[in-house]
């Protein structure tokens, strides 16, 4: 018998039983709907706490801890043969604040200084203009224009944080500040220790040639200076402090992609390093996640298991009346795989359909639930923080659906295969002597 | 064309355990040539029924051989008996067996289905046949519209569709009235006049078994050759 005819055969006897199907159907949709339901909010949760670590992390950082974290050439050289090893990033810190001024405006900012190479490797891509190439040269924070403030903007600004904080707000000054591009202008830059705050060097002349990219949080603000090492000893004149006292050296191993971290790390703690990365942490979380997802989907799977349970009766049902036209199909040489065949993809059909809506209803659940909760509990709870933070309740990725409509259309043929089975078995000869 | 030998059948009746052994068929010899109709006459009970459904392969018989165009069917599993059934024989029913839901043009095309033929060509093959046994009017309705007759004329369509060169009828006029009767005995005549088809019929009619060449007579599970 052609696919088509088998398919025409199969969808006759369904219309002849539509409520009985429909209802089946239903079942099946509901159990299914159910398990990806349950199942997206073990997703949900898992994509949120992901995002929540990843926001603020590269990635395929790892982080020198503990006793070594000052490494020296040597070691540098020693990790940087390892494979996959992209590169290894020293950031010294300078233990001083920057004023920088500029037209009649001025900030104070962090200076961190890096070799510009290795920094442009790691970082990528800049907001604006290029990383530096000669000695007065410098990049600096996304909001580093934002800071540069002159005194008739510092009143403005004070204005707004006190109006802010009396409605419980918090103003952060985005409205103020340099409104031009800095790239290509020059600022003067002058030194001051923490101890003694006042105590500021002479200026020197840098000039800005790249803006670094916004932070990943929207409440960061980012006004740091950086600048190449080579400029350490330059500060370190300037300040009249010897180096040691200065700086401090920090030290990230980049790997080349996410997958190669992890073989990475090992090598490292195997040579004796302190060493950590935020891949480890997500390790953790999704060992507890896949531990969830499978104790939900094993939930959920329950309800369809009940729904199998209609359609077993279904196709029961529809064999034992049919039972006279399987004996006359058997009689004019239907084989009894055609036969099993045929209510198999009825079985199968009610488990396609069933899941097809599924998926659609979880889909917009899914949606709904994501647009609603945070409204909802925003209501209940008064506070905003639900509304704000992007807080996933429900997520359905592709795999989940893979695996309920496994889930579904395979009990469905399981749950159609005894009745199937059964009219195979079924006897010519009583069948025939079946009244109509 | 069909040769059978010593075939013998025995029914367990009863309940389990406590059945009891009845013999059916105690060593059934006959032959059936080609292009002729041969009528196996009997009471109720006396096997001819059982005969027949061993003959088709709804059944297996306990011993003997039975020999179709030369092949052993006796041993054949289902899926192959099925096979065999839907090429060398056409079923002609006393209660028609027609699919309810199915219109008289779509219980006929209902074997060309399942032998996997297109459906132009299956379209092509019923219009002409309908046409030759005098249905093309009633092509579209259902059985439950049809009279007695018709729905034998359907019947007999069916079972010639996929030309079989053996149709095996089972009181092939047992629910039809005289009139009827005669109709139908006429169109089976007709046919292996022209299409030199081959029948074998059981009946317990004495008047129908008139039409056929030859005619056996079952008899407590035996079979004895009449003269015709």
């Amino acid at each position: 018998m052609l696919f088509k005819d088998q398919v025409d055969f199969v969808t006759q006897h369904i219309k002849k039983n539509k409520l009985r199907v429909f209802m089946t159907i239903l079942a099946a949709t509901m159990g299914c709907a159910f398990l990806i339901v349950l199942a997206s909010v073990g997703f949900g949760l898992q994509e949120s706490l992901r995002n929540e670590i990843l926001s603020n992390e590269t990635v395929t950082k790892i982080q020198v801890y503990g006793d070594t974290t000052q490494l020296t050439e040597d070691q540098i050289q020693e990790i940087k043969k390892i494979e996959h090893v992209e590169t290894v990033l020293e950031t010294i810190n300078v233990n001083a604040a920057a004023h920088s001024f500029f037209e009649d405006r001025d900030t104070h900012s962090n200076v961190t200084l890096t070799d510009m190479q290795d920094f442009e490797q790691v970082n990528g891509k800049l907001a604006e203009g290029v990383y530096p190439s000669k000695p007065n040269e410098i990049i600096v924070g996304y909001h580093f224009a934002q800071t540069l403030l002159n005194e008739e903007e510092r009143n403005v600004m004070a204005e707004k944080s006190k109006k802010a904080e009396a409605e419980g707000t918090y103003y952060d000054g985005r409205e103020e500040g340099y409104k031009e591009s800095l790239v290509g202008q020059k600022i003067d830059l002058s030194l001051a220790t923490h101890d003694a705050p006042n105590n500021e060097t002479e200026k020197m002349t840098y000039t800005i040639v790249g803006i670094m990219e916004k932070p990943s949080y929207d409440w960061m603000i980012d006004s740091s200076i950086h600048m190449d090492k080579a400029q350490k000893a330059a500060l370190a004149q300037s300040l009249a402090l010897p180096e040691d006292e200065l700086f401090y050296s920090e030290f990230n191993i980049f790997a080349d992609t996410m997958e190669n971290v992890k073989p990475i790390l090992e090598t490292l703690k195997d040579k004796g390093y302190s060493v950590y990365s935020v891949t480890e942490q997500l390790e953790q979380m999704n060992v507890f996640f896949l531990v969830l997802k499978i104790g939900l989907i094993f939930v959920g799977t329950i309800a369809v298991l009940i729904a199998s349970i209609g359609i077993f009766n279904t196709m029961t049902m529809a064999v034992t009346e049919r039972t006279r036209e399987i004996g006359v199909l058997k009689a004019i040489g239907a084989s009894p795989k055609l036969i099993k065949r045929l209510f198999l993809m009825e079985s199968t059909f009610i488990g396609i359909l069933g899941t097809l809506i599924a998926v659609i209803i979880s889909y917009a659940i899914s949606i709904t639930a994501n647009l609603a909760l945070p409204l909802i509990l925003k209501a209940a709870t008064g506070e905003d923080v639900f509304a704000t933070n992007d807080i996933t309740f429900s997520l359905i990725p592709w795999q989940l659906v893979v695996i309920a409509a496994a889930i579904s259309i395979g009990v469905a043929m399981i749950s159609g295969y005894r009745p199937a089975r059964k009219a195979t078995k079924i006897d010519v000869i009583q069948a025939l002597r079946q009244e109509l | 064309m069909i040769q059978v030998e010593n075939l013998q059948h025995t029914f367990l009746i009863g309940k389990r355990g406590k059945e009891k052994q009845v013999p059916v068929l105690k060593g059934v010899n006959f032959e059936v040539h080609k292009g002729e109709i041969v009528a196996i006459v009997g009471k109720s009970g006396s096997g001819k029924s059982t005969l027949l459904q061993i003959l088709a392969g709804f059944m297996k018989a306990e011993k003997g051989s039975i020999l179709v165009n030369g092949k052993e069917t006796a041993n054949l599993n289902e899926t192959e008996s099925a096979a065999f059934r839907l090429r060398q024989f056409g079923f002609i029913f006393q209660n028609f067996q027609l699919m309810p839901g199915l219109s008289a043009f779509e219980n006929i095309e209902l074997p060309l289905k399942l032998q996997g033929l297109r459906k132009a060509i299956r379209q092509e093959k019923v219009k002409k046949l309908m046409d030759k046994v005098g249905l093309t009017e009633v092509a579209d309705h259902y059985p439950n519209e049809l009279s007695g007759g018709q729905q034998q004329r359907v019947s007999i369509a069916r079972a010639l569709i996929t030309n079989p060169p053996i149709l095996l009828a089972d009181e092939p006029t047992g629910s039809l009235d005289s009139e009827t009767e005669q109709d139908i005995l006429l169109l089976i005549q007709s046919l292996n006049r022209e299409l030199g088809l081959t029948f074998v019929m059981i009946t317990h009619d004495e008047e129908v078994a008139t039409i056929a060449h030859r005619r056996f007579r079952m008899y407590d599970g035996e079979l004895v050759k009449e003269e015709a």
